[in-house]
């Protein structure tokens, strides 16, 4: 057989399958190395959103000035909170209850100055705060209202007012040693009880004062008598915060968000896109050398016609005759495996490097989906090839 | 090997269908038979059709009228691979037009079949080389032999695999009288020890070759 390849193999054009084998690894390494840094830097943003847990986001209404003139509703309505509680990134949804009454606190101490001032509250499930107290609880007998408030509060007087002002700063633990007392009001003169209220906790995530849920139930019961309004703000439970579709419905709809907690979902756009982008390239760079491949090899096949009519007179069948091309064709993709593989694990493994600089864990081996991918595309790029040239063999056997 | 005779049956080439074919023992014939293990000689002038039949039979031409059979076999059923089959097997061809690889060695153009049927050994192949004059070619190139020599490597490539049937197309036509002898004597030798047919068309009148039957086409 050593013969046939002689024969067959002298017509080919050197440049044209150079070029081809040049162009298809050249596009095979484009697209391994895009996969294999696509998939590393979706297990980085991974990481990061394991390390959070599920994260938990407060979206309210934009405040415009429609709201202002009372013409727009600030509120959420059912119908909302449902649409909200029905996207697919969205775990669990809670909306904020507040007041319906009014409310002052007041300090009557020997050691600190005298205070009084008008107040909300606000309360989500329990299981939406990120402070675990175990003084968090009502106590209808005991008459102490826990409360919550935000680590920034805290941080704005002992960093900015106390400072500005000559007070003594207060550290976390003094803080709920303060007792002072909450009056609630209800309807009509003289109703009223006095509350002893107590700062249990400081959250880092939702900016409002706290008290617990079922003491703000119990309370709007006995003593609310507002027009019950809607929740202004609701917060949503996603275990995928890196989710795009989170920042596209919030747009969409044209809430607002503390935008900080989405920024990893937006570089997951920005890398989406960037990653898309250089596998259409790869594509179409493959897509291209697929198709200097087959006309090189059809040009090979139709340079030797003379000699393939002769070797088919002879006796030699065309599948016989189509095996030197063929076998051409598997060194060549082969070639392109084992070489693009190569530079891609050599590209995985600097920028690995590279990146354990900046402290992220870049994978310096190849993930498993490459290899798939790079045989899956040879396998198939190699069928097609096989069958144009049993195809125009033949086309020129009898 | 079961004997393999080839049997025409009102067969006639396309383009000989315009001309006048009076007098031909073959395509005025109901039916034409050979034998497996004798020879023929089919004797004609050109353009009487000597290489249409030969390629009709040998299946590297289709257009005909009326069939043609390998033993029981209508050869307008075969396969591409029973075909390739058959030429690597049954049917041997010394073309007219020689179908020779230039750019190998006469030997290489031996081997290319050979080495797929080993029916020769190397020795074998020098051995029918230096009877027939070209034992000191067998490594040079072919294109660069005279189309006599060519002829010759033809001829012994032919021979240097199975077959039932040799198809031989005029294949002395650049050979010495005498060396022509040879070659005929060792394409006979090589028929007989096979018990295969010889079918060969002549221009000319060739008295001195001893066959079992001519015909004029």
């Amino acid at each position: 057989m050593k013969y046939l390849y002689r024969i067959l193999w002298q017509d080919h054009s050197r440049t044209h399958l150079l070029w081809a084998f040049l162009g298809t690894l050249a596009g095979f390494v484009l697209l391994l190395a895009g996969i294999q840094f696509y998939l590393d830097f979706k297990s980085i943003l991974k990481v990061n959103r394991d390390l959070l847990d599920p994260e938990y986001i407060v979206i309210n209404k934009k405040v415009h000035i429609g709201q202002t003139l009372g013409l727009a509703k600030p509120g959420f309505s059912e119908d909302e909170i449902e649409e909200i509680s029905d996207q697919p990134f969205a775990d669990r949804v809670a909306p904020f209850i507040s007041n319906e009454f009014p409310i002052s606190a007041y300090t009557q101490s020997e050691r600190f100055p005298d205070f009084y001032t008008e107040l909300f509250f606000e309360a989500i499930p329990d299981e939406y705060i990120d402070v675990k107290s175990d003084q968090w609880d009502w106590d209808t007998a005991e008459g102490i209202i826990p409360i919550i408030i935000p680590q920034d509060y805290l941080n704005l007087y002992n960093f900015g007012f106390a400072q500005s002002q000559g007070l003594p700063q207060i550290p976390k633990g003094v803080i709920s040693l303060i007792n002072f007392r909450i009056r609630l009001r209800g309807p009509g003169r003289g109703n009223y009880d006095d509350f002893q209220g107590r700062i249990v906790g400081f959250s880092n995530r939702i900016n409002s004062i706290l008290v617990p849920h079922d003491f703000l139930e119990w309370a709007n019961e006995k003593y609310g008598y507002y027009t019950k309004a809607e929740p202004s703000r609701v917060i949503m439970e996603s275990k995928d915060p890196t989710d795009p579709a989170i920042i596209n419905f919030i747009e969409e709809k044209g809430y607002d968000t503390i935008r900080e907690k989405l920024k990893s979902s937006r570089l997951n756009i920005i890398l989406k896109l960037i990653i898309s982008f250089l596998l259409v390239i790869a594509a179409i760079i493959i897509g291209l050398a697929f198709m200097v491949f087959l006309l090189s090899l059809q040009l090979m096949i139709s340079r030797s016609s003379q000699k393939i009519r002769r070797l088919n007179k002879l006796g030699f069948h065309y599948r016989e005759i189509s095996r030197p091309y063929i076998l051409l064709l598997l060194i060549l993709m082969i070639g392109v495996t084992v070489l693009s593989l190569l530079v891609t694990g050599i590209l995985a493994g600097h920028f690995s490097g590279v990146a354990e600089a900046w402290n992220l864990d870049i994978s310096s081996t190849l993930h498993g989906l490459i290899y798939g991918t790079s045989l899956g595309l040879i396998t198939l790029i190699f069928i097609a090839n096989t069958v144009a040239i049993l195809l125009s063999t033949r086309k020129l056997c009898k | 090997m079961p004997s393999m005779n080839i049997r025409l049956e009102k067969l006639i080439p396309l383009p000989m269908m315009e001309q006048d074919t009076t007098g031909s023992e073959i395509w005025e014939a109901d039916s034409v038979l050979f034998e497996q293990g004798k020879k023929y000689i089919i004797q004609a002038p050109s353009g009487k059709g000597k290489t249409s039949l030969l390629s009709l039979i040998y299946g590297i031409r289709k257009d005909y009228q009326g069939s043609a059979y390998l033993d029981t076999t209508d050869i307008s059923s075969l396969s591409s691979r029973q075909w390739s089959g058959i030429r690597k097997e049954k049917l041997s061809f010394i073309f007219q037009g020689l179908e020779l690889f230039d750019d190998l060695t006469a030997l290489e153009n031996i081997q290319l079949k050979n080495s797929i049927t080993r029916d020769k050994s190397l020795q074998d192949i020098k051995k029918m080389a230096g009877l027939m004059g070209i034992g000191d070619f067998l490594h040079r190139k072919t294109g660069i032999l005279s189309f006599g020599q060519q002829q010759r490597v033809a001829i012994i490539r032919a021979l240097c695999q199975p077959f039932s049937y040799l198809l031989a197309d005029e294949c002395f036509s650049h050979i010495d009288r005498k060396n022509s002898m040879i070659a005929f004597q060792l394409i006979c030798q090589e028929c007989d020890s096979r018990n295969a047919g010889l079918l060969l068309t002549a221009l000319h009148e060739t008295p001195q070759m001893d066959v079992d039957s001519r015909m004029r086409l």
